[in-house]
Formats: structure tokens, sequence, C-alpha cells
């Protein structure tokens, strides 16, 4: 019943203990309520006069009222403590993700994470306001009543007590019954669910088969299968409710029952049963209570655990910071000893393996290989956002560190992936994202290295507009000039790392981007993953990669003339297509 | 954006109003045994208030209070009975509504009135859609179908009362219409701007952590991180401020509305008090009718918050409602193609008046079973080209004609004759079989396998243990890059139809795999007439003629031989795209 992941939360004892005094408080006014409502009625049931009735009137209501103050009272205070964990939650998570970095958000989704956050902790707010109060009602509420009912009437009593664990009994077993079941149709269920936006996504391709008409039929008919396949699994999910509905209801109609034979036997007098019978829906209020929300509740508890899992993530390895220069220099040194890593950690194979590599100050290093041969990994490596698998397998300047999540490295190196991110800002602080306060004329210079003067006269407000999540749409190529003109304003950062940078442009604005940035990459150290072979020829070094190997390394020179893999490579791309000038 | 009139369940909701009317019977049910449910059980606390006083009376007779005895069982039994049947029937109105929405969206979607509306066409917009039709599902269920049952239970109840007391009655309407009309008024009017406002700043903060989270390596390096967590603590700060203020509000509501409920078993008590004084019967109805009240206050409780969040689901209809209605097509008259060449005449496009034009007074003829490369900056038209072609777009002047007949012409059937491989195509959550037979329903198994091995996917799929059968996952992610295309190609060959368009499928592919699926595409296609779109040379021998898009006309022109021989531009970006 309760959730150990509540544990974990800061003060949750105290709160447990003020809620338990709550929920005895509460017990006290429901009883105090039945008594003085009984004994009105039973007045003028004797055939007493309404307005002798004050006291029992008055006391009533002020019982009555008191219970839903105290209520007040309770979810005042619930509302801040839940507000405050979740701030906290939320906290400890932004945190987490900032230093589990770029490559723990990919493996999770982005999307996901994000909705965690946001939706997630709030699922975990709501989930404490509900759950808590549930729980301490639960255990003090029915217990007291029940001994009240004792007092009162002991057949009674003994009567909701042998239902109660009837009903739990029965709401367990439908429950698991309803689990199992939900459980075999979750994954069509999750097919069909998702089947509608999958037609929606794919109707531009319905629409060029010429489909699209008639697949509207498929999407009605498998919207009516998710109905009628949701409604069998309801029917029996929604039996653990009849059955708390039904026992419930049931046992008050069997006390009435019962107080009214004793009554005719003149075993009992009528204010003791009016109490009995006014307490006995109250005893079962908790469990129904309980059992209510029932899916804000679930979605809450396993939230929870969601989050906490990856709180739980272990961080990169504690390490001795790296100490290295403001700027990366002629005379500094990184090197890789036969790095292994693994690209998650259940993996069984690693994604690198045996990279051993060396460099001294400043060039550009290109990085080739097929889709999957990890030249992406290693950048990644490179940038700090993953870890290698050993501990000692990187040196910088002579020191060892165990991965490259080091703030003085990560300081002065810049990373441009096949698709970056665009903050939704506008393009000029897009632009200028890594310095905020770049000169007007920087960025303008920044904005024609990159190619994007067009672009931007084009734009209905220049450099103020809006674009990213929501504003003006950039096409692919677009997107990466952006963070290309970003690199080209911050040219304080010595180390470079490019995934892939031009994917998306087309051969003319690539080949003018070239000629730009190229100058702009002397007296950096550069790492330049691609698949576009023509940058090779102006690398100063290049990793030719496959199956997570470097398999063969050295200048441009050395790796075309090596016959080796490289050579293979090239020739592959042309077998057959060679285009003879006098063909 | 949103426009301050509501729209939500007025005349003009053409998206969540039509469908009372629709399932009306199924509705009536579903009301029917909500009201039942709550009938039922105050009723058992009526019959047996009765019971227990009548019962104290000594009656000598047992059958005097026999009919109380089963009552008070069928209404305990009434109860939940009734309300499991309501829970299910109204689950399965808002389902069976669920199926005709989705229908409609689609059709909507589908509309070729969506063609001009390039908003709608990125997946988001379609994801937020699809969870609209969500959100309606619990408009029904958590605010909609719980009003109009308290109403109805709040016409009965006065309506009962009218039939002993007219003045207590009226009192019955003043005291519980607060609770059913009063508070949940006050509520939309106090909650609704904070409703907005609150959904403002969530968004805000959406935005925020979107940014911070797809951004995270941006922050990091750049070492923002803090000026981050400052902008983000504010955002939070102020959506906060909002919950809390709303929570607070809705503490204070509870506590009126339990008061109003402690006011009326007063009221109950003191009225049944006078009603029943000096009547030896009558007094046994005391405890009945106040007893009764106590189970209907869970009728009445939730109304209040349930109505504030009405104006929460506007948004959705909103955005449902912006779509455009789809329009009635006449079918296509079959019309006999002369041949299969293309031919743009004096064609001028843009896409309004005020932006930069696309194409300028272009004519383009391609010849039936030529392969005709189109290249050009990103930018300079290339796709807008093929859309002219498929008729997606309409030019705003000149002819564009396939076989002699205008494209216009041939409106939905233009599918008989072109087929498309675009960078993305969407492969479907089912089997590689059912993929690609979308090409042709007709195909049987082996004409599907038979398209599986022209596109060099046999080995493949025969290495799956499911073979074709095997699912390809949601959005092809089983497969590369290379493979889905391939799929796809496959898909295009069972279409079989004498015009392919290939728009840029080879981005993202490493340069051999794209080099081999060149390949196959030309090779499988060799018949066809081709249009293909590329942004860089790789492969272009493929091509018989080059065109090269600028300012909305030719710019150069030729056979890849002649342009590698001839002219320098060409030679330039052809050294350029070359690893040599």
């Amino acid at each position: 019943m309760m959730d150990k992941n509540l544990f974990r939360m800061e003060k949750i004892k105290p709160v447990l203990i003020g809620l338990a005094g709550l929920a005895v408080l509460q017990a006290f006014l429901i009883i105090g309520q039945a008594y003085f409502l009984s004994k009105g009625i039973t007045n003028l049931w004797q055939g007493q006069r309404v307005s002798a009735q004050g006291k029992e009137i008055f006391f009533f209501f002020l019982c009555f009222f008191l219970r839903q103050v105290a209520q007040f009272f309770r979810e005042q205070q619930l509302d801040k403590f839940a507000y405050q964990q979740s701030q906290i939650l939320r906290k400890q998570l932004v945190d987490k993700i900032f230093s589990l970095g770029p490559n723990f958000v990919q493996k999770e989704g982005t999307g996901n994470m994000v909705t965690m956050a946001i939706e997630g902790v709030s699922q975990v707010e709501n989930y404490l306001t509900l759950i808590l109060p549930k729980i301490t009602n639960m255990m003090i509420i029915p217990w007291l009543v029940a001994a009240f009912l004792f007092t009162q009437d002991i057949l009674s009593g003994v009567i909701v007590l042998l239902v109660f664990p009837v009903i739990i009994i029965f709401m367990v077993i439908l429950g698991y019954a309803a689990r199992a079941k939900a459980d075999r149709q979750y994954e069509g269920f999750q097919k069909l669910s998702n089947h509608f936006i999958d037609a929606l996504r794919g109707l531009e391709t319905l629409k060029l088969l010429g489909l699209s008409k008639k697949y509207e039929k498929n999407v009605y008919n498998v919207s009516e299968e998710y109905r009628k396949a949701t409604m069998s699994t309801l029917k029996i999910a929604i039996l653990s409710t009849f059955a708390l509905d039904f026992f419930t209801t049931l046992s008050v109609a069997v006390v009435a029952l019962f107080l009214g034979l004793k009554l005719i036997e003149g075993q009992l007098a009528l204010l003791p049963a009016l109490i009995v019978l006014v307490l006995t829906p109250d005893f079962f209020l908790p469990l129904r209570d309980f059992s209510s929300d029932y899916h804000a509740t679930l979605n809450g508890g396993n939230t929870m655990k969601e989050i906490y899992r990856i709180l739980d993530q272990e961080p990169f390895k504690a390490t001795q910071n790296l100490t290295l220069n403001e700027k990366w220099d002629e005379t500094e040194t990184l090197s890789f000893e036969k790095l292994n890593v693994k690209y998650a950690k259940e993996d069984e194979r690693m994604t690198l393996s045996d990279i051993t590599f060396a460099w001294q100050g400043f060039g550009k290093i290109g990085i080739v290989g097929l889709s999957g041969s990890g030249k992406s990994t290693l950048v990644k490596v490179l940038g700090g956002f993953l870890e290698p698998d050993g501990s000692e397998q990187i040196k910088v300047n002579g020191q060892v560190i165990p991965h490259l999540q080091q703030e003085k490295w990560q300081k002065q190196l810049f990373y441009i992936p096949q698709d970056p991110y665009i903050f939704h800002d506008t393009i000029r602080n897009n632009i200028c994202f890594y310095v905020p306060d770049a000169s007007p004329e920087s960025v303008e210079q920044a904005i024609s290295q990159a190619g994007l003067v067009e672009l931007i006269e084009e734009l209905p407000q220049g450099l103020a507009t809006m674009i990213g999540e929501g504003g003006q749409t950039l096409s692919g190529g677009q997107m990466q000039r952006v963070a290309l003109a970003r690199a080209f304003l911050d040219q304080e950062r010595k180390i470079l790392l490019f995934d892939e940078p031009t994917a998306h442009l087309d051969i003319e604005t690539e080949a003018e981007l070239k000629a730009t940035m190229l100058p702009l990459l002397e007296n950096h150290l550069v790492f330049f993953a691609t698949h576009r072979l023509h940058w090779m020829k102006e690398m100063d070094y290049i990793l030719v990669m496959q199956n997570g190997k470097i398999v063969e390394q050295g200048t441009y020179e050395q790796v075309s003339k090596q016959q080796g893999y490289y050579a293979k490579f090239v020739a592959e791309t042309k077998a057959g297509g060679e285009l003879n000038a006098n063909q | 954006m949103p426009t301050n009139k509501r729209l939500l369940l007025t005349k003009k909701d053409h998206w969540v109003r039509p469908y009372f009317a629709k399932y009306k019977k199924l509705l009536g049910l579903v009301l029917f045994l909500g009201v039942l449910t709550f009938f039922c059980g105050s009723s058992l606390m009526f019959t047996s208030g009765y019971l227990i006083s009548k019962s104290a009376t000594h009656p000598i007779n047992i059958l005097l209070v026999y009919i109380p005895i089963v009552l008070t069982r069928a209404f305990g039994i009434g109860r939940p009975a009734s309300r499991y049947v309501e829970r299910l029937a109204s689950h399965n109105w808002v389902l069976k509504m669920t199926s005709d929405i989705r229908l409609k969206l689609y059709r909507s979607v589908e509309s070729r009135a969506m063609n001009a509306k390039a908003e709608f066409r990125s997946g988001d917009i379609l994801g937020i859609l699809a969870e609209d039709i969500e959100h309606i599902q619990n408009l029904y269920l958590r605010t909609i179908f719980p009003t109009i049952i308290s109403w109805l239970l709040y016409i009965i109840i006065v309506v009962l009362f009218g039939l002993f007391s007219i003045p207590f009655a009226l009192m019955m309407l003043l005291l519980m219409g607060i609770l059913v009309f009063l508070l949940p008024g006050l509520s939309i009017l106090v909650n609704q701007g904070k409703n907005y406002r609150r959904k403002e700043k969530r968004h805000v903060l959406y935005t925020n952590l979107t940014d911070s989270v797809l951004g995270v390596g941006d922050w990091q390096y750049s070492g923002r991180y803090q000026e981050f967590i400052t902008t983000y603590n504010t955002a939070e700060a102020e959506v906060r401020k909002i919950d809390q203020e709303m929570n607070r509000y809705k503490r204070k509501q509870d506590l009126a509305i339990q008061f109003v409920f402690g006011l009326i078993v007063v009221a109950l008590l003191i009225w049944t008090g006078h009603y029943f004084y000096g009547s030896k019967t009558g007094l046994n109805w005391i405890a009945a009718f106040t007893l009764a009240f106590f189970p209907l206050m869970d009728a009445f409780a939730p109304i209040a918050e349930g109505v504030a969040e009405v104006p929460l689901y506007e948004d959705s209809v909103q955005r449902l409602h912006r779509l455009p209605k789809p329009e009635k097509e006449s079918a296509a008259k079959p019309i006999q193609l002369k041949g299969t060449g293309i031919q743009f005449d004096d064609v001028s496009f843009q896409f309004t008046e005020k932006s930069k034009s696309i194409l300028h007074h272009f004519n383009l003829e391609i010849q039936a079973g030529e392969t005709l490369a189109v290249l050009g900056k990103s930018g300079t038209g290339k796709t807008t080209l093929s859309k002219l072609l498929r008729g997606d777009l309409e030019p705003n002047s000149g002819r564009i004609t396939l076989g002699a007949v205008p494209i216009s012409e041939l409106r939905t059937e233009i599918f008989t004759q072109i087929g498309v491989l675009n960078q993305s195509p969407h492969l479907f959550n089912t089997s590689i079989l059912n993929n690609v037979r979308l090409g042709n329903l007709n195909a049987s198994d082996e004409e599907v396998a038979e398209a599986i091995k022209q596109v060099g996917l046999d080995q493949l799929v025969a290495s799956l243990p499911q073979g074709l059968n095997t699912v390809v996952e949601e959005g092809g992610k089983r497969f590369s890059g290379g493979e889905q295309q391939r799929i796809a190609l496959a898909r295009i060959l069972l279409q079989n139809v004498p015009v392919v368009i290939i728009d840029e499928p080879t981005i993202g592919l490493d340069p051999i795999t794209e080099k081999e699926l060149l390949q196959t595409v030309f090779h499988v296609l060799q018949e066809k007439t081709v249009l293909w779109i590329t942004h860089h040379l790789l492969g272009i021998e493929h091509a018989d003629r080059v065109i090269f898009l600028e300012n909305g006309q030719i710019e150069m022109a030729g056979s890849p031989q002649t342009l590698r021989a001839e002219n320098q531009r060409f030679q330039q970006l052809y050294s350029l795209d070359s690893a040599e």
C-alpha cells in the first residue's frame, strides 16, 4: 500500500504524523456529527418540537463544518508541502539531466525528458496531495468509527468489520484479473491508439499512392476495434469499483435490516440505531476515497518511480579536475590509448574498441567511415558526453582522466552536430548563444560567413525574427548554417567538433561555405566527421573507421596511397560511376 | 491565434456538439443511469431511515416493515449495478464519438483544401490534433455528463419537494441553485482568466525546458547554466503563483459547497420536524428525508470544479475548428494520355503575391523515358517543381501537361501516372508485405516478393525470421535509412506508374549506401520517365540530362557528359563533390 519512494522525500515523517493527527480529529468530528444529527432526529421522532433542538442542530452543524475546516487546513498544508517537494524533485532532475549531458537525453528520448520534468513532476505533486491523506485516513478513520459502532451496537460493528476484508479481497482479485487482461491487451491497445497518428503522419504518402480516400474506412474501423477492445477490458476493470460499491451499499442495507429487527424486538433504542446507520457509510468512505482517482494515483506512483530511476543513474566517474590552460595551444597534447566505449551501459558489444590516437597542438582531423562505423560516438567521447569503459585511457598533457566531461576542456570546445538545436528565441540570440555580448559588426560578419544574409533579409523581422519551436521554421540546411554562424562568432574556443555539419546542404552552398570555413579552422584543433569525402583533402590527418575501430590513420596522402580501406571506400563510391568527359 | 469568442458547445461548434444528437439513445441511457445511480443511493438511505424509525415504533407484525426491507435491498443492489452500467455506457458513447471525430479529422486533413496549408504538414501539429480528440473525451466524461446529471437531479428533487410544500421546494431551489449554478458560474468567472494565463505561463515553462533539455550540450559548453536556472526559476515561480491562487480558490469553494450541504441538512431537519409534527406516522419520515440527502452530496460536489475546466478545452476545439471542411470532389473522368512526355509551358509560380517568385516564365520538356536531374541551391524551387507536376500546387500562369493532358484535369487520378520517392517516405507500423502492397492493393504475394527482389532486399528479408511479415515498427525504425528507401521504392514499383519523381532520397546516407541505392533506383526505373531532384552530384552519370535552376529559370542544361566536358561551373562542382 505504501509506496517506498515516498520515504525518499524530505520531511515526509512529520507530514505523515500531522496528517494522522488530523485524521483522528476528523474521526471524532464524524462521530460527533452523526451523534448530534441522530439525537435531533430521535428527539423529533419522540414528538419534541423543532425549536427545542437548537443545541443538537448547532453541534451537528459545528461538527459537520469543522470536519470540512480540518480538510481545508489539511489541503492547504499539503499543497505547500507537495509544491516544495516537486520543486526539489524538478531541480534534482534538471541538474541530473545537465550532468549526464546530451547523449543521455538522446537515449531517453528528448520529448520524454521534458514531459517528465514538467508533466511528470506535476503528476507527482498531485500524487502526493492525493495519496498521503488517503493512506492516513484509511489507517485511522475506519477503526475509530468501528470502535464507536461497537459501543452502540455490537452486531453492526461485527458486520462492517467482516465486510471490510471481503471488499479488499474482491478488489484485489478483480484488480489482478483486470490487470492481467489489460496487460495482455496493452500491446494491442498501444498499436491501435498509435494507429491514428501513424495514419495522419503517413497521409502524404497515402496521397501519393492514391490511397488516402480508401484509408478512411480503415481509420474508422481500427478506431471502432479499439473501442470494442477497450470496452471488453473495461467490463472487467471497473468490476473492482463495482465490488466496492456493491459491498458498501449492501452492508448499509444489511445493517439497516438488522437494526430494524432489533428495534422491533425492543433490543435497541432508536438513537443508537440511527447513529449506526449514519456512521456506516462513513466507515467505508476512506476505502472509497482510496480507490477513487485510481489512475491519477497509479500514474503518479509510476512517474515517481521513473523519476527516481533517472535520479539514480550513475553519474560520470568522479575525477580530479583536469588542469588546462585557458586556450588550447601548440604545445598541448591529447591521446587515447586503447579506448573502449559502450553506447549504453547495458549493451554487450563495444561501440568503439581499441581506439588509439594521439595529437599535439592545432590541426584538422577528419573522421570517415560508413554509417554505424562509430564516427559520431567518437565525436561524443571527444565532447565529453560519453564515458569510456575503462578509466585510464585518455590523457591530456600527460594527465590521465577517465572521461572528457571536464569543465576546462568543455569550456573551450564547440560542437556542431548534424541536427543542431535551435532555441526558441530570435535568430540573433541564437547566433549569439555562446557570445551573448557580441558586437553587431561581428554578428554581421558571422552571418555573412555562414551564408545567412539572404535568409535574414527574407525573414519578416530580420534578425529579431523568432525561430525554433513555434517560431519561423528553418530547413535543415538553414539550421546547420545558424550553428555554423555560432561557431564563426566565437573565435575564442579553440577546439571544434563537427558531426556532419553539411549533410543537409546542397553542393553549391556547401562549396561556398567550405571556402569561408577553411580559414576559420586554422589555428584550431578540429575534429570533422563527415560523409562528404571532398573535405578530406583539406584535413591534416584522417581517421578511417570501420565497425567501431580505427582501421587506418594518417595524412590524406598516406591513407589514399595505402591501397587499404580508405582507398577501397573511395573507389566504392565511384565504382561504375566515373563520369568521363570523353565518354 | 485563439479568438476571444467562445466556440465550444455553441451553434457554430461542429466538432463537439453534433454528437449529442448522433447517439441520442445511448446518451439518454447514460444520463438515465447516472440519475438512477444517485436515486438508488439516496433511496437506500431514505428507506433505511424509514425502516428503523418505523421499527422503533415496535409494530406488531414484521410484515408492516416488509416493503422497506425489500426496497432497501433493491436499492442496495440497484446503486452499484446502475453505476457499473452507466460507466460502461458512457465510455462506449465517448469512444463511438471518438471514432467519428477521428474519421472527420482524417477527412479534413486529407482534403484537397489542405494541400495549400503547409502548416499542418509537420508531424507535431498532427500529434496535437490527435491529442485534442482525447481531451474532448475527458470533457464529456468529467464535465458534461456529471453536470447534466446534477441538473436532472436538481429538477427532480425540487419537483418532489414541491409535492409536499411549495415554500420548502423554493427554499431547496435556492440552496441547491447555489451548488449547481452560482458556484460553478462564479468558478468560471474567477478561473477563466487564470486558466488561460496558467496555460500561457506553462507554455513558457515548456519552451524553457525544451530549450534546456534539447540544447543541453550548448548550455553546458557555453557556461550559461546559471543563467538558465535563473530564467527557469522565474518562469516556474510565475506558474506556481497562479497555481496557488487557483488551489486557494478551490479550497474555499469546497468549503463553501460543504457549508451549503450543512445548511441543506439543517433545513431538511427543521422542515421535516415542522411538517410532520404531531402526526404519529409522519414522524417516521423525518429520518428518511434527512438521511436521503447525504448520498446526493457526491453528485453536486464536483460540479463547480468540473465546469471551471471547460475553457481549457476551448483551445482544442478552436484548433479543430480551424481545419478546412472537406470539399466534395468530383471523380475524374478517365483520360487517355498521349504518351508520357512532360511539358512545362511558360509557367510562373510564387507562394503569395508578396513572396519572391519561384518560377518565372519557365519552360521545360521531359521526353518519355528520359531521366532528368534537377540541381540548384536550396530554396530555388526544385521541390516546388515536383509539386506543380503532381498538381499539389497550381501555377499562377502557364500550363503543365503530361501526355498532352493538363495536370489539373488528372486531379485525383494523378497517382495512376506519377509516383514519388522522397526524403522521408512514411512506413506504416505494419509488416513489410503490407507496406509494399500499399503500392497496389491487388498485388499477389509473389508480385510483392518480386518487387522486393528487384530493389535488392530479398537477402535481407530472407534473413529475417518472419520474412515479409516482419513489422517495420514506428516510422520504419526497424530498418536503416537505405533499407527504408528501398522498401518505399518497392512500393513504387508495384504502383506501376510511367512517371516517377525522386526527391533527394539519399540525405543522411553514407556515400556507399547512397551510391548503391541510386544504382538500384535507376536500374529498376530504367524504362520510366524520371524527374530526379538532387542536391549534389554523386551518381549524376545516371541522368540523361541535367538542369540547374536559378532565379526561376534554367541556368544551364545538358547531358552530364557534355557539362563535364564543357561547362566550367559543372566541372567545378563535380571536382568539389568527388573524393579526390
